[in-house]
Formats: C-alpha cells, sequence, structure tokens
C-alpha cells in the first residue's frame, strides 16, 4: 500500500478525508474520481477499501461504534456492571462519541424519509450490535436479568435495536442544553425494556392462568 | 367557582386528572368505603395514608419539582391531614436512584474524568436521595465528602411538572385557583434557581462564612473546583438526621442547645443577611453527638426584599396589633387587604390576619419560648384549618398575601415545626429595632 506521511492507514485518511469535505462542502462529493484527485491517492487505493461513497458512510459509523465499545471497555469498572448497567454505559457512551461527529451526521443523514428499520448506513454496526446485545443478553439470562420466555425472548435483540435508533433519532432532534432530554431517554427507555424483559407480573399472572386452565 | 364548594364528593374525580395515581386514589376510597360497610368504626386515617402513599409514589416517579412541590406542602403540617404529612417528608429520602453509568457521564462531561479517577473510593449507590438529584459518599484522601448529583433535564422539566402538580395542589393544599397563580410563579423562580448548583454553592460558601460566629453551628466546606452546574461537592457530614436524632432521646440540654442553634441561625439570616436558608425540612440539618446543627443544602435561598420585610416584620411588634390605622396600611402593603375590599371583607379578612399575626407572632412577645408547648401548636392548627375551610378565603377573587411571603411563611412554618419536634426552649432574640419598641 502507498505509504502515507503519517501513521494513518489510507483507509482512515479516506473516511477522514471524505468527512472533512462533507462538512466544508456541505454536500458529498460528486464523484469518487474528483474526491480521490483532491486527496492526491490514486482510485484503486480507494477500490482497495471502499467501493461507494455509501460504503465509507458505513464505516465511519461503524468506526463511530467500534470507538465506543473500545472506550468502553477502557474503563476497569465495566465488567462489574450489570447487564442494565452495561447497556446504559454503552449508549451514554455511544452518545458521546457521536456528538464529536454531530455536524457530520446531521448532513449526511438522509431527510424527510420514513423511519427505516435498516437503514443503510448502519448495517454494519448493526451486525456489530447485535452480536454486543447477544453477548449482553446471555449474559443477563444467566444473571436472570431478563427472563427466557418461549418466542419473546429471541426477539429481545431486536427489540433493543429499535431502541437503538429510536435514541439516535431522539438525539439528532434533541436541542436541550448538553443534550440533557437524550440522557433522560436513555435512561428512561433503559429501565423499562429491563422492567419488561425482567419478571414482572405478566409472567406470573400467565402462570396463574396456566394452573387454573389446568386444574379446571 | 361552583365546583370549588363541593368538594368531598369530587375529591376523586377531581384527583383523577392526574391519570394514574387518580385511579389508584379513586381505589382507595372504593376500598375504603367497603371495608366501612362492614365496620362502620373505621376512620379515614387508613384512607388518608392510602392515598398519600400513592401520590408519593408517583410523585417520586415524576421526580424533580413535582418531588419538591411534594416536600414543600409536607411543611405545612397544618394544611394536610397527618398521613399525607408523614409520608410526603419522606421525598427526601428515598426515590428512584440514578442508575451508575450515568452519574459516570455527569462526571465525564463536566470534568472529563471519571469520579473513579477524582475520587480515592466513591460508592457505586446513591446514599442518599436530594429532592433533584442523589447523593453518593466519597473519599479524598482522609477526606469523607458528599457528592451531589443532579438528574439529568430537571432545569427544562420543571415548568411542565408544576402544571403536572397544579391541580393536586388546588386539592391537597386548598388554594384557590388565583392564589396558586399567584405563588407558583414565585415556587418557580425558586425551583430554577435550586436546580443552578454553581449557584448553590456560591450561596452556601457566602452563607457559611456569615454564619460563622455562631455558636454551635457547623457548616460543610465545599469544593468549588470539584463541582459544577451539576454536580455538587462537599464535606460529608458525620451526625444524624433530625428525626433520627430524636429518637435517640437526647436530653433536654442538648434539645435547647440545637433549637437555640436554629434560632439564631435564621435570626440572623433573615434579620441581618436578608437572605435565608428557606429550606428548613427536617433533612437538611444533621446533628452530630456533641449537639452541635449542622446544615446542608442550600438550594433555596430566598433573598428578602426590603419593601417586603418592613411591613412583614412590624407585624411582631405586639404594639402593632393595637395600632389600627398603621395596621390597615401594613395589610395593604403586604396584599392581605386590596382598597377595593368590600368594608365587611375588610373586617373579616383583618381579624383573621390579625389573629394569625398574633399566634404567630407570640414566640417573638416572650424573653424564651417553649416551642414542646404542644397547645400552642394545636392552636395554630385550628387556626389553619379555620382558613382552609373557610369560604371567604377560597372564593376570593385576589390573592390574599404577598407573593414574598411565601418562602418566608414556609421558613417559619419549617422553623417552627423543628423547634416544636424537638421540644426545644429557645430564647427568642428578636431584631435590634424591634427590640427597642416591643413588649
Amino acid at each position: 500500500m502507498a505509504k502515507a506521511k503519517t501513521a494513518t492507514s489510507p483507509e482512515e485518511k479516506i473516511k477522514k478525508a471524505y468527512v472533512d469535505y462533507v462538512l466544508e462542502h456541505g454536500t458529498k462529493p460528486p464523484s469518487i474520481f474528483k474526491f480521490v484527485k483532491e486527496l492526491k491517492i490514486k482510485e484503486e487505493v480507494f477500490y482497495d477499501s471502499f467501493n461507494s461513497f455509501e460504503n465509507v458512510e458505513k464505516h465511519i459509523w461503524l468506526g463511530l461504534f467500534q470507538e465506543t465499545i473500545n472506550r468502553l471497555h477502557s474503563d476497569e469498572v465495566f465488567a462489574e456492571y450489570s447487564v442494565r448497567e452495561k447497556l446504559l454505559a454503552f449508549f451514554y457512551t455511544w452518545i458521546e462519541v457521536l456528538k464529536t461527529q454531530r455536524s457530520f451526521i446531521l448532513e449526511t443523514l438522509p431527510k424527510g424519509q420514513k423511519p427505516d428499520l435498516k437503514p443503510a448506513y448502519l448495517m454494519a454496526v448493526r451486525d456489530a450490535f447485535k452480536e454486543f446485545v447477544t453477548d449482553l443478553m446471555l449474559e443477563a439470562k444467566e444473571t436472570e436479568e431478563v427472563k427466557t420466555r418461549p418466542y419473546i425472548s429471541d426477539r429481545y435483540e431486536d427489540a433493543i435495536w429499535v431502541q437503538f435508533l429510536f435514541l439516535i433519532n431522539f438525539w439528532i432532534k434533541d436541542e436541550s442544553i448538553g443534550f440533557e432530554k437524550t440522557d433522560a431517554a436513555i435512561e428512561k427507555s433503559v429501565n423499562l425494556a429491563f422492567d419488561l424483559m425482567g419478571t414482572g407480573p405478566l409472567d406470573t399472572m400467565l402462570d396463574f392462568g396456566k394452573f387454573l386452565f389446568q386444574n379446571r | 367557582m361552583k365546583e370549588q364548594s363541593k368538594i368531598p364528593t369530587s375529591k376523586v374525580q377531581r384527583a383523577a386528572r392526574f391519570v394514574k395515581t387518580g385511579a389508584k386514589v379513586g381505589g382507595n376510597y372504593v376500598k375504603h368505603y367497603a371495608k366501612k360497610a362492614v365496620n362502620p368504626k373505621l376512620t379515614k386515617e387508613g384512607l388518608h395514608s392510602d392515598n398519600a402513599r400513592d401520590i408519593y409514589n408517583s410523585l417520586s416517579e415524576l421526580k424533580g419539582s413535582a418531588l419538591k412541590v411534594a416536600q414543600m406542602m409536607s411543611m405545612d403540617k397544618n394544611m394536610l391531614p397527618t398521613a399525607y404529612q408523614d409520608k410526603f417528608s419522606m421525598a427526601q429520602y428515598s426515590a428512584p436512584p440514578l442508575s451508575y453509568p450515568l452519574v459516570v457521564k455527569t462526571f465525564q462531561q463536566h470534568f472529563k474524568k471519571s469520579p473513579s479517577e477524582i475520587y480515592d473510593v466513591f460508592t457505586k449507590n446513591a446514599v442518599n436521595a436530594a429532592s433533584i438529584g442523589q447523593v453518593h459518599k466519597a473519599r479524598q484522601g482522609d477526606k469523607q465528602l458528599a457528592v451531589k448529583i443532579q438528574y439529568p433535564g430537571v432545569a427544562n422539566s420543571v415548568r411542565s411538572d408544576l402544571k403536572l402538580v397544579r391541580p393536586f395542589a388546588v386539592r391537597l393544599m386548598n388554594l384557590n385557583e388565583k392564589d396558586l397563580d399567584h405563588y407558583m410563579e414565585e415556587v418557580e423562580t425558586k425551583l430554577i434557581e435550586e436546580t443552578d448548583y454553581k449557584l448553590e454553592v456560591r450561596r452556601s460558601i457566602e452563607i457559611s462564612k456569615a454564619c460563622r460566629h455562631i455558636p454551635n453551628l457547623r457548616f460543610p466546606q465545599y469544593y468549588p473546583e470539584l463541582s459544577s452546574d451539576r454536580v455538587i461537592t462537599m464535606d460529608w457530614m458525620e451526625g444524624h438526621i433530625l428525626k433520627e436524632y430524636i429518637k435517640t432521646n437526647p436530653s433536654q440540654e442538648d434539645r435547647n442547645k440545637v433549637g437555640q442553634a436554629m434560632w439564631d441561625f435564621y435570626d440572623y439570616q433573615i434579620h441581618t443577611l436578608r437572605q435565608v436558608h428557606a429550606d428548613p425540612h427536617p433533612g437538611n440539618f444533621i446533628i452530630n453527638k456533641d449537639a452541635e446543627l449542622g446544615v446542608i443544602d442550600f438550594g433555596c435561598v430566598k433573598e428578602i426584599p426590603d419593601e417586603f420585610y418592613d411591613p412583614y416584620f412590624s407585624l411582631i411588634r405586639k404594639d402593632m396589633l393595637t395600632a389600627d390605622d398603621t395596621l390597615m396600611n401594613t395589610f395593604k402593603q403586604l396584599q392581605f387587604i386590596y382598597d377595593n375590599d368590600s368594608e365587611a371583607d375588610k373586617v373579616y379578612f383583618s381579624g383573621i390576619i390579625k389573629e394569625m399575626m398574633a399566634l404567630l407572632g407570640k414566640p417573638f412577645h416572650q424573653e424564651e419560648f417553649d416551642f414542646g408547648d404542644d397547645n400552642y401548636f394545636q392552636q395554630i392548627f385550628f387556626l389553619g384549618e379555620e382558613i382552609s375551610a373557610s369560604k371567604k378565603f377560597r372564593e376570593s377573587e385576589k390573592a390574599r398575601g404577598a407573593r414574598d411571603g411565601l418562602y418566608i411563611n414556609r421558613t417559619y412554618f419549617g422553623l417552627y415545626n423543628i423547634l416544636n419536634e424537638l421540644k426545644a426552649k429557645v430564647r427568642t432574640t428578636k431584631p435590634e429595632w424591634a427590640e427597642k419598641i416591643a413588649v
């Protein structure tokens, strides 16, 4: 690979240049050709790592996600958290990380679209996130923080993905100082999610119903 | 104001505005009457305590200002049945806690460091809930610290929360709507001030410096460099909160000592500093084993403007109560009475207010006053009942009493109540100007 002047990989360089371009011009670069020319790299170097601008965006998001995970693991208390706290910590850190790229995110986000459960720019993040949540859920089932229920408990990951999208959208629209309202939204929604996933009155009700049914 | 005159039956319906609680409170009534059908001797005490619990639960879910209002209502003993009152005073001590990740996040945001980087030890769980935040215990070197952290978004939600408690306040406090608007604004400004932790630190340092000379009074040291908009770090105060202290059954001598410190503290603030710690809630005082009074939480400080101070405190002079002309003027200044009131109204209101002033001023008319005298508090209680049951007050088109009076009255109510609970005998010092004329 071409040796960049700095130690950064061409991939990082392209991502950074892309962000800068969008921020400065308020729009995506017109073509890959023009973009690589300005960046003074060969077009094939671009294609070595990406195949389109969309792809670059995907990787920028994935980069943010990995940054979040790294930050979480660098805090030694993280491992001691309960699963509920882990998810809370994840969302807080995630929003913190997103904050560093807010202008870029606001600029590139598709506007005026209907809520999309699988937005293209988040596809890479989605896989990584699901993996992260699946691990959390396994742990939670072990510690009995969430209850295993037939059919439903397999969908917990999806539910949390919806929550993930909701929080991003909430944050984008949040106009409070320091995004305080997003903090409150995280706190409340995660607590609700875990209260719903944990053993609740519904389970007891179901159990009682089953008992009555069997002992008529 | 027709709906106001048929309170008892609509009590349930009105409370139902607060959907969830309303439903529960309604359920409590049903339960109450069902029980009553079986046992006619049943009193309403049980009902009140059920209601108070449900209302408290939903208020504490709301957090922030609603909780604050609950606390405020709990201050005025004579405004609420005992059961409501006991439950509400719990507001200070228990409320669902903030998650630790949010605490960390708040620290990151304000100090760019996590709590474990700043302090040597930091409790993961809150040791105490303050009304709009929670308290963690920490240690730095050999210093025990209390770290208060504010819930996110409290400042923003003050306004909307107050709207939510409004119908409740009308019911529970038996106020008329006019009065409420009049006071709500004052409450709102105070609550918004209370969310400003930087201001609180500044005031705490100011007032604790100014009051340092008062004997048997302690203040925690505040650490501005470890405080921000949402975090306050101060010394941890060893000792018991008031209720627990009383349970330890202290000697009369100690009770008087604590009571005297309390009195001196307020006396100095009101008459000399002209700004006062307007939250004499039992939870804001910590008493150590040497019977020294520790004061925490300067979130609510009321500055007393001269145009309120002069007429209001002239009323504590005994001779005032017989000087009719001046008295009328004073009442007008304080907005108890308006020029366009009918003669009958003027006589009625000034009569009641005079009675109230004579009663509340009583401690000032003697050298020493025994706040353990339950008779005295019974009298206040009955007068309060009378006023809140009075149609004339509730249906009055105008708000009675200057709004500055809200927090001052609350301060005195709180102070008297605490002294009563302490059963303390106190030398009731008077401001210098009153000393010359009074008695």
